[in-house]
């Protein structure tokens, strides 16, 4: 046992001298496997090529953040956030409410937290402070929003938890339903009554029309959702596969029905990075109306009407030029969006692969027995045991990223959690929402880092304007750790009891 | 952004991020020929998981080391940023011999997993990846009867190349950090430079709304 401790000082040494955070877990666990146990570098290589050849679920990873990629690049969110506005828009806070909401709905198409507040965020912040909302304010709600990009389905952290303990990703996914939706409708009351304490403007009411127009325009986004997991559910896909599907489909919307990047989009964009124009495009619009009715009316999204085909601001229809079916494969925004979802997938998976190499020696040494027997001596009954796990990943989630923490974590809790009959779908809800606070905790939130990016405020600044609604989700994360049918009962019901095996 | 902080990328950069675009792009429509040919044409790309899950090695092992090149790498600078810029040099100096170490490591340990592959169980193949088109003179392997499928060791020779990579790259940053020309190896503000980089341009365009709005 002593020895482990070593290991983790190790590992939390080269993390604090800034080594790359692979590196400082994979070379730790060299070091200890040569020092310590009797295992060969030949042995780690293997691993280490394991981590891709034997995991067949992480594959889903590098999809599911390409399907986020085009999602974004190809004018989703504004999309969205357009529809969100129009629907609540005209509440106390609403342009903030808006913003929770487009939030979740992005979250519903991307799996990562921070991709979802760089999406919303960038733009929603923006058009917040134009009407008179305080930045910070903004900047906290949407930090803290940004993160039901985890809990809501798809999620990356997921499919690692799912991957590392063996259960269902689908079982997985519709366990976040419920709860993600909790949480943001939580959120959304905490606004409301913040808005009404506080008299902030609210925004008019758009209609009906407003609705339908805005709804019918983000429908082709939002239909990702029912691409994913109704893929899932009804037994088509396997995760892995609906992954794939997604990017492509997402793919397509993004060059053949919006239009927003590739060899489609609008004269006017051309030469603009397809990244730069969803935000200036948008702030601009938010100058102009200046309200919170906004994105309505006559963005230069709403499609292409043939009276104006040889309109610069409008995307080329296809029959127009055809030829894009063959030409979009090979865009410049295409080939862009590629590089820019692999080189995520790249520094997320060296992460993953070197806390595989991790556990592998933390098994070897049967760190789990050693812990499972210890913590059982100490009569923890599961109360007490989700405490000590809350608290685990609480600290750890504020230093590490949360999918290589799940990987290292989950191991060493889960037998305990077993033996002490607490589900394994309830379990990996609890770590996801564990990892959601840990983003938005000083000193290694991510959501952080994003949020002070997309606002222009600085670390600390943000770190303030989180803060209140923190709470929030640490109410939340009470309840889903001490109330486990909110994530069993939807699996269950959809999907039949579970078989546990020990 | 395609080509960040306005530099040209050099020849080398400009083959990885083809590369990684490529093989990113080849994983996704691999997985998804299969599942359209299951459905719609009731048959199966035998070759496409194991194929997959291939390339998906390659695009992270290679990738692993453009992304020292460009300071991808996530870390925590959160304890780097408190050091003096003598310490933030020397942390940085340790930082990078941990990285060599790691990789010269995994470099013997690579080395040793693969180099069997090559020589006595050459004839080992992959279960479905059928042999590549090129690669027919390497029959001389399987004392010269032809490969009925792709040999294990083209596969598995990701390990070692990717370890050789990484020790070259982390020596080049070495080499920036004592020459002054860098000061650390990791990018945990990655996400946000990208975005004041955007925000520049953005702010730019909107300066007078700015103004107005900070006056």
């Amino acid at each position: 046992m002593g020895e482990v401790v070593i290991l983790f000082v190790m590992v939390i040494a080269l993390l604090a001298i800034g080594a790359p955070v692979g590196v400082s877990i994979g070379l730790s666990s060299i070091v200890f496997l040569l020092i310590y146990s009797d295992g060969s570098l030949t042995s780690v290589a293997n691993t280490l090529f394991d981590a891709f050849h034997g995991h067949y679920t992480l594959l889903a990873i590098p999809f599911f953040i390409l399907a986020a990629a085009f999602m974004s690049t190809g004018g989703v969110a504004q999309r969205i956030i357009r529809f969100a506005v129009a629907c609540v828009g005209h509440l106390p806070g609403g342009l903030a409410i808006a913003g929770v909401f487009a939030c979740m709905l992005f979250a519903a198409l991307s799996g990562s937290s921070p991709a979802t507040v760089v999406a919303v965020g960038s733009i929603v912040i923006a058009g917040m402070v134009q009407v008179g909302y305080p930045k910070e304010f903004g900047a906290g709600v949407v930090c803290n929003a940004g993160t039901l990009g985890i809990l809501l389905p798809p999620s990356i952290v997921m499919v690692v938890y799912a991957s590392t303990v063996d259960v269902s990703v689908g079982r997985m996914f519709l366990a976040g339903v419920i709860p993600g939706l909790i949480a943001g409708g939580m959120l959304m009351v905490a606004i409301y009554a913040y808005a009404r304490w506080k008299n902030m403007p609210r925004g008019e009411w758009a209609g009906w029309r407003e609705i339908a127009k805005s709804g019918a325009d983000a429908f082709w986004g939002l239909m990702l959702v029912v691409v994913v997991l109704g893929g899932i559910w009804g037994g088509v896909f396997t995760p892995t596969e609906a992954a794939a599907m997604a990017a492509v489909y997402a793919f397509v919307v993004a060059n053949f029905i919006y239009r927003d990047m590739g060899p489609l989009k609008a004269r006017i964009r051309e030469g603009k990075p397809a990244m730069l124009t969803e935000k200036t495009a948008e702030a601009d619009i938010l100058a102009m109306s200046g309200g919170a009715a906004v994105l309505g009316g006559s963005g230069p999204v709403a499609g292409a009407a043939p009276a104006h085909a040889d309109d610069a601001t409008r995307p080329t229809s296809l029959l127009r030029k055809p030829q894009a079916l063959f030409t979009a494969w090979f865009h410049k925004d295409t080939q862009e969006v590629l590089y820019d979802a692999g080189k995520i997938t790249i520094t997320l998976m060296f992460i993953i692969a070197n806390a595989l190499i991790l556990k592998h020696v933390l098994t070897e040494e049967q760190l789990p027995q050693h812990v499972t027997a210890a913590m059982l001596s100490w009569g923890l009954g599961p109360v007490m045991f989700l405490v000590v796990v809350n608290l685990i990943l609480l600290i750890g989630g504020q230093f590490m990223e949360p999918s290589g923490l799940i990987v290292i974590v989950a191991p060493l809790v889960f037998p305990i959690a077993m033996e002490l009959g607490i589900d394994p779908i309830h379990l990996g809800i609890i770590m996801v929402v564990n990892m959601e606070i840990g983003m938005i905790t000083p000193p290694v939130g991510l959501n952080l880092f994003v949020t002070s990016g997309v606002a222009n405020m600085s670390m600390l600044a943000v770190v303030k304007a989180a803060l209140p609604w923190l709470g929030v989700l640490v109410i939340f994360l009470i309840m889903v750790t001490y109330i486990p049918f909110l994530s069993t009962w939807l699996p269950t019901m959809m999907m039949g009891p579970e078989t546990v095996i020990r | 952004m395609f080509y960040e902080m306005g530099e040209s990328p050099s020849l080398i950069g400009r083959i990885e991020r083809l590369f990684i675009a490529v093989v990113l792009g080849l994983m996704t429509i691999i997985t998804f020929v299969n599942v359209i040919a299951r459905y719609v044409f009731n048959s199966n790309v035998l070759w496409a998981v194991e194929g997959t899950v291939y390339l998906f090695a390659w695009l992270v092992l290679i990738g692993a080391a453009h992304c020292i090149a460009i300071t991808a790498h996530l870390g925590v600078d959160a304890v780097i940023n408190l050091f003096g810029k003598t310490g933030k040099r020397i942390a940085a100096l340790i930082a990078v011999s941990a990285c060599l170490a790691y990789s010269i490591l995994l470099l013997i340990g690579s080395w040793n997993y693969w180099y069997p592959f090559v020589t006595d169980l050459s004839f080992l193949t992959t279960e479905d990846v059928p042999m590549l088109p090129g690669f027919g003179w390497l029959e001389f392997m399987n004392d010269g009867a032809p490969y009925e499928k792709l040999p294990r060791f083209i596969p598995y020779f990701v390990l070692p190349l990717s370890m050789v990579l990484l020790t070259i790259r982390w020596s080049l940053s070495a080499i920036e950090i004592v020459k002054g020309k860098r000061d650390s190896i990791i990018a945990s503000h990655e996400v946000v430079e990208e975005l004041e980089d955007r925000d520049a341009h953005v702010d730019k365009a909107a300066a007078p709304a700015k103004e107005a709005h900070n006056g």
